[in-house]
C-alpha cells in the first residue's frame, strides 16, 4: 500500500478566543485510498481535537460535510486525498469552510440562509389532488416526464453550488443556484400546480434573471446537475408564459431582437427597452460621463455581414420549437 | 430558557418529519416544533437507497396486504407483534400513493405506474423505489412539504434528557448545538423519532457517525423500557474497507454473490431464494463462507464480491448509479468492469423504544421509526419495510399527537432538570478526569463486533458484557478537553458515546439471556429457535446503579400461528 506524508493546511476559527482566522498545518502519514474527511478524523483525534467540521453519513449522501478544498467546493467524503496532491506532491492540502457564508467555527457554516431561501422560494410540490383525496391514487407519470427532473432530484443540499456561485458573492440576497435549481424541479414536475406563483417569485429583485452564468455552480455540483441548463429552463419558461414585464426578460428579449435583426447589440438603446423611462433617466450622469471618455455607444446599428446566416439560425430555432410544441 | 409547544417532535428524518406534517394537516391549531441534532435533509433517511415496500399489485398483480404481512412475520421469525404488522401493510399503498402525491420522484413502469422491484425474503415484487435514492428523495418530499406547511425547525439541537411526572410527558431538555445553551421544551405530546442504534458497531456499521441511539438512551434513562435489543441486523453487502452500504436492490437487480472460487454459494443455503433470501441467511451465509477459508483475503480483511457485471454497462447506470458511485469512490472499483468486494455489516436496530402503535409508557410520549420497537420487525426485518415503518407509524403518531394535544394539560419541565443536565456537562471539563473519547469509542466498536456479532456464543458474550461493563466505568473519567462552548463537536461526540455504551450493555445482556437462535440473534451454542422458552419480547430497564434489568413480555399472535422458517 503507497503510503506518504502529507501536510495539510487548515482554516481555524472560534469567535470565542481567536480575533481573527488563521491556518493551522498539520503533517500525517496518509495511505493511499484515504479520504479528506478520514484524514480530518484523523487529525482531530490525534493531533488537535478542537478541530470542528461537520460529517455525518460518509458516504456523499447526507450533504454535512461540504468544504473547500484547495479553492473548491467538494465534499471531504467523496474526496480523495490522491487526487489533491499537487505540486510535486508536498505542497501542503488547504482545507477551509464554504464561501458566501457565515463562518461558525472553523469548517462550520451557517447554512440557513439557505434554508430561508428555500422557504421563500415555494421550494415545494402543490399537488393537484385535494387534501381529502391523497393517497387515494397515483399520479400517471411517464418515463420522459420523470428523466426531466429526474437530475434535479439528486441535490442533496451541500451548499457546494451555493458557495461556488459568483452572483451570491457579491451579493448575499441573491436566490442562489440551489434555490433556483428546486424551482426548476418543481416547475417541471407535472403534478405541481404552483408553477405561475413560483415563477413570479423567483423572477423578482435578485432573482432569476441575475445569474451571469458563470456555470461555477454546476461545474462545482458534487452530484453532477446541470443546474444552469435548470436556469435556462425557467427563463424560458418565463416566456412561454409570456411573463415577460420584468427587467430581466425585457433584457433578454431585447438581446434576441437586436441579435435576429442586426447580429450585434444597440447598447445604446438596451437601458430604455430593458429598465424603461424612468431608470433610464437614472442613468444620464452615468452616460453622460460615458460620453466625456468617448465611450458612448453608436445610436446606428448596421446589420453583420452574414446577417442571413444569423437569420437562419433564429429559423431554425423557431422551426423545431414549433415542432416541438406540436409533438406536445 | 424554556419553550413551550403542544407537540415537540424529536428527529428530523422521515419518521420525524411524517409526523410533523400529519400533526398541522390534522389539526393546524396545534403548536408544534421540530427538534434535530442535524439539518433535517441530513438524517439518515437519506442513506436508504433500496426503496419501500407497499403491496400496490403495479407489478405482480396478484400482490395483496395479506401478502405483504405474511412476509413480515415470517420474515420477524414470528417475533413482531401481528396486529402492528397488519396495520403497517394496510396502511402501506396509501401512504406510498401519498409521498407520490406529495413530489416524491418514484422510478416508473412504462405505464406511468410506480415502478417495484423484488427484495429479499418476499413473495411477490413489491418494493417502490427512485432509482437507488429512495431514501433521500422521500426525505427531501417530507422536508420540503413541511417547509411548505410552516413547520418551525430547531436545528442542531442535541437531546439531552426526557422528562415526565408521575408517568405524565412534560417536555424534553435539549442543547443548542452553537452556543452550548441549555434549553427546556416543555410540551403537551413529545414524539420521539431519533433514528438507530447500530453505529455502535463502529467501523463495522452502515450507519451514519450520529446513529447513536439517543433517544433510545435518553427513554431508558427515563424508565421507559427498551424492547428487543438483542436483534441487530447485518446487512450482508457491506463494503470491504468502510462498511458502507450496496443497497439489496443489487441483488434485487440480479447481482450475484461469489466466494474464492468463482462459485455462487448461496446455492447452497438458500437453493430458491438464492441472493435474495432474507439478509440475517445471507449475512450468516457470508460470514460462514469467511470463516471456512472460502473468501478472499485484503490488507483491509477477508471479503466475497457481489458480481453484477452480467447486468450490463446501461442497467448498472440506470438502475444503481449511487452503487457505482461509491464503489468508485471507497473501493476504487467500477462495477462495470469488476465485483465490487463486500463483507456484512451491522445495519438496522431492530430493537428500540417499547411501544404499542407508537404510544410509550409514559402518557403523552410516543416513539416511532428506528428508535422504536413496535414491534413490526421482530427478530429481523425486511429490506423495504423500515422505511414504510417510518412513514406509517411517522403519520399515525403525528395524527394521534395532533387530536390529543387539545385535551392535554402543559405540564412544564422543571428548572432542576436544566440544572442537572448543566452539572453532568461541566463535570465533563475536570482536570482529575483522563480517559479519551477516540480509545473508548474504538474498544466499544471492537468488543460489539467480536464478542456481539453475527455468530454468538455463552463465552463471548459474557465477555462482552464484562467488556462494556468495564468501558460504561471507564467513561465515568471521560474528559472532554474542548471547553469552548460555541459548536463544541467533542462535547457531542461524548454524550453519543455515553448513550450508545449505555445501550450496548443492553444489546448485550439481552444477548447473552436469548437462549435461542431466531432471526439475526445467532446462538451457536442453541442453534435453534425454541418457541416454548422464548416465543416472547425482552425488556430492558436501567436500575438506579446503572445495572441492566430484564424483563419479558408476551407476543401478540394473530393470523399466522408459529411455523418454521425455511428460504
Ligand atoms: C445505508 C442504509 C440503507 C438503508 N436502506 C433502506 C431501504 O432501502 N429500505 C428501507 O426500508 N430501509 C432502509 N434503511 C433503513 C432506514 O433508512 C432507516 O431505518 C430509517 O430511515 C430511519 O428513519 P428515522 O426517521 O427513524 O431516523 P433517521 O432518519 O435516522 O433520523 C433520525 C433523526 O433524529 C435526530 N436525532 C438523533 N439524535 C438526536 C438527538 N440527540 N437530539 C436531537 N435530534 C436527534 C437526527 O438529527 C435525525 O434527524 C437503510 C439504512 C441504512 C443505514
Amino acid at each position: 500500500m503507497e503510503r506518504k506524508e502529507v501536510a495539510f493546511r487548515i482554516y481555524r476559527y472560534n469567535p470565542q478566543v481567536d480575533r481573527q482566522p488563521f491556518y493551522d498545518n498539520f503533517k500525517i502519514a496518509v495511505e493511499r485510498g484515504i479520504t479528506i474527511l478520514r484524514a480530518l478524523n484523523y487529525i482531530k483525534e490525534h493531533l488537535e481535537p478542537r478541530l470542528t467540521f461537520r460529517a455525518f453519513c460518509q458516504a456523499g449522501i447526507c450533504g454535512s460535510c461540504a468544504v473547500r478544498i484547495n479553492g473548491v467546493s467538494k465534499l471531504a467524503c467523496t474526496t480523495q486525498v490522491w487526487d489533491e496532491l499537487t505540486g510535486s506532491g508536498d505542497d501542503p492540502i488547504l482545507v477551509e469552510p464554504l464561501n458566501n457564508l457565515p463562518v461558525i467555527r472553523d469548517l462550520v457554516v451557517d447554512i440557513d440562509p439557505v434554508m430561508e431561501k428555500l422557504k421563500q422560494n415555494y421550494s415545494w410540490v402543490r399537488p393537484a389532488i385535494a387534501e381529502g383525496e391523497m393517497g387515494q391514487k397515483e399520479h400517471c407519470v411517464s418515463d420522459g416526464e420523470f428523466e426531466a427532473i429526474n437530475a434535479a432530484t439528486d441535490c442533496i443540499l451541500c451548499g457546494s453550488c451555493y458557495s461556488e456561485c459568483s452572483m451570491t458573492e457579491v451579493n448575499p440576497r441573491y436566490i442562489s443556484p440551489p434555490v433556483l435549481l428546486k424551482a426548476f424541479r418543481m416547475n417541471n414536475d407535472t403534478r405541481d400546480t404552483l408553477g405561475c406563483e413560483r415563477l413570479g417569485q423567483v423572477s423578482g429583485d435578485n432573482g432569476l434573471w441575475d445569474c451571469a452564468h458563470c456555470y461555477k455552480c454546476a461545474e462545482h455540483c458534487v452530484k453532477h446537475i446541470p443546474i444552469v441548463d435548470g436556469i435556462h429552463r425557467l427563463r424560458e419558461e418565463m416566456f412561454e408564459r409570456h411573463m415577460t414585464r420584468s427587467e430581466g426578460a425585457r433584457h433578454a428579449q431585447a438581446f434576441f431582437d437586436d441579435i435576429r435583426s442586426t447580429g450585434r447589440l444597440r447598447e445604446a438603446t438596451l437601458p430604455l427597452r430593458t429598465l424603461g423611462v424612468v431608470k433610464t433617466l437614472r442613468m444620464v450622469p452615468l452616460a453622460a460621463k460615458m460620453g466625456m471618455k468617448g465611450r458612448t455607444p453608436p445610436f446606428v446599428v448596421k446589420p453583420v455581414p452574414g446577417i442571413d446566416r444569423v437569420r437562419g439560425i433564429y429559423r431554425r430555432l423557431e422551426a423545431n420549437r414549433a415542432a416541438k410544441q406540436g409533438g406536445e | 430558557m424554556e419553550h413551550k409547544f403542544d407537540i415537540i417532535i424529536v428527529g428530523a428524518g422521515g419518521g420525524g418529519l411524517f409526523a410533523a406534517l400529519e400533526a398541522v394537516r390534522t389539526n393546524p391549531q396545534v403548536s408544534i416544533a421540530v427538534v434535530s441534532k442535524l439539518y433535517p435533509t441530513r438524517s439518515h433517511t437519506s442513506a436508504a437507497q433500496g426503496g419501500v415496500n407497499a403491496a400496490l399489485a403495479n407489478k405482480d398483480r396478484d400482490d395483496t396486504v395479506e401478502l405483504h404481512v405474511f412476509d413480515t412475520v415470517k420474515g420477524s421469525d414470528y417475533l413482531a407483534d401481528q396486529d402492528a404488522v397488519d396495520y403497517l401493510c394496510s396502511q402501506a399503498p396509501e401512504v406510498v400513493r401519498e409521498l407520490e402525491n406529495l413530489g416524491a420522484p418514484f422510478s416508473r413502469f412504462p405505464d406511468g405506474t410506480i415502478a417495484q422491484r423484488p427484495f429479499g425474503g418476499t413473495v411477490k415484487d413489491r418494493c417502490c423505489y427512485c432509482a437507488d435514492k429512495t431514501g433521500h428523495t422521500l426525505l427531501h418530499t417530507l422536508f420540503e412539504q413541511c417547509l411548505r406547511r410552516g413547520v418551525k425547525f430547531f436545528n442542531e439541537y442535541f437531546l439531552l434528557s426526557l422528562e415526565h411526572a408521575d408517568g405524565e410527558c412534560q417536555g424534553i431538555v435539549a442543547m443548542n448545538m452553537r452556543t452550548s445553551a441549555i434549553e427546556a421544551f416543555s410540551a403537551k405530546i413529545v414524539i420521539l423519532a431519533t433514528g438507530g442504534h447500530a453505529k455502535m458497531y463502529w467501523n463495522r456499521s452502515s450507519n451514519a457517525a450520529g446513529n447513536t441511539g439517543d433517544g433510545q438512551a435518553a427513554a431508558l434513562r427515563a424508565g421507559i423500557p427498551l424492547k428487543d435489543m438483542e436483534f441487530i441486523q447485518f446487512h450482508p453487502t457491506g463494503l470491504r474497507k468502510s462498511g458502507l452500504l450496496v443497497t439489496e436492490g443489487a441483488r434485487g437487480e440480479g447481482g450475484y454473490l461469489l466466494n474464492r472460487h468463482g462459485e455462487r454459494f448461496m446455492a447452497r443455503y438458500a437453493p430458491q431464494k438464492m441472493e435474495l433470501g432474507p439478509r440475517d441467511l445471507v449475512a450468516r451465509s457470508m460470514e460462514t463462507e469467511i470463516l471456512e477459508g472460502n473468501a478472499l483475503t485484503s490488507d483491509a480483511g477477508s471479503y466475497l464480491e457481489l458480481d453484477l457485471r452480467h447486468l450490463g454497462a446501461e442497467a448498472i447506470k440506470k438502475k444503481l448509479p449511487q452503487i457505482r458511485e461509491l464503489s468508485m469512490h471507497f473501493e476504487g472499483i467500477d462495477p462495470i468492469e469488476e465485483p465490487i468486494p463486500v463483507r456484512p455489516t451491522a445495519h438496522y436496530s431492530m430493537g428500540g423504544i417499547d411501544a404499542n402503535m407508537a404510544r410509550t409508557a409514559v402518557s403523552g410520549i410516543y416513539a416511532v421509526g428506528e428508535c422504536a420497537c413496535v414491534s413490526v420487525h421482530g427478530a429481523n426485518r425486511l429490506g423495504g419495510n423500515s422505511l414504510l415503518d417510518i412513514l406509517v407509524f411517522g403519520k399515525r403518531a403525528g395524527q394521534e399527537a395532533a387530536l390529543e394535544a387539545p385535551r392535554r394539560p402543559l405540564r412544564r419541565v422543571a428548572p432542576s432538570a436544566l440544572w442537572k443536565a448543566a452539572d453532568e456537562l461541566k463535570s465533563y471539563t475536570s482536570h482529575e478526569r483522563y480517559e479519551r473519547y477516540g480509545i473508548i469509542r474504538e474498544e466499544m466498536g471492537k468488543t460489539m463486533a467480536d464478542k456481539v456479532g453475527i455468530y454468538r456464543t455463552e463465552e463471548r458474550l459474557r465477555q462482552g458484557v464484562e467488556e462494556i461493563r468495564a468501558l460504561r466505568e471507564r467513561f465515568r473519567h471521560i474528559r472532554l478537553f474542548d471547553t469552548g462552548t460555541v459548536y463544541n463537536t467533542n462535547l457531542v461526540q461524548i454524550l453519543e458515546l455515553k448513550n450508545m455504551l449505555d445501550l450496548a450493555l443492553c444489546v448485550a445482556e439481552t444477548a447473552l439471556v436469548r437462549q435461542e437462535s431466531r432471526g439475526s440473534h445467532y446462538r451457536e451454542d442453541f442453534p435453534r429457535r425454541d418457541d416454548e422458552a422464548w416465543h416472547r419480547h425482552s425488556l430492558c430497564t436501567l436500575e438506579k446503579g446503572g445495572d441492566v434489568r430484564l424483563a419479558h413480555k408476551p407476543v401478540t399472535m394473530g393470523k399466522y400461528s408459529l411455523e418454521t422458517r425455511s428460504y
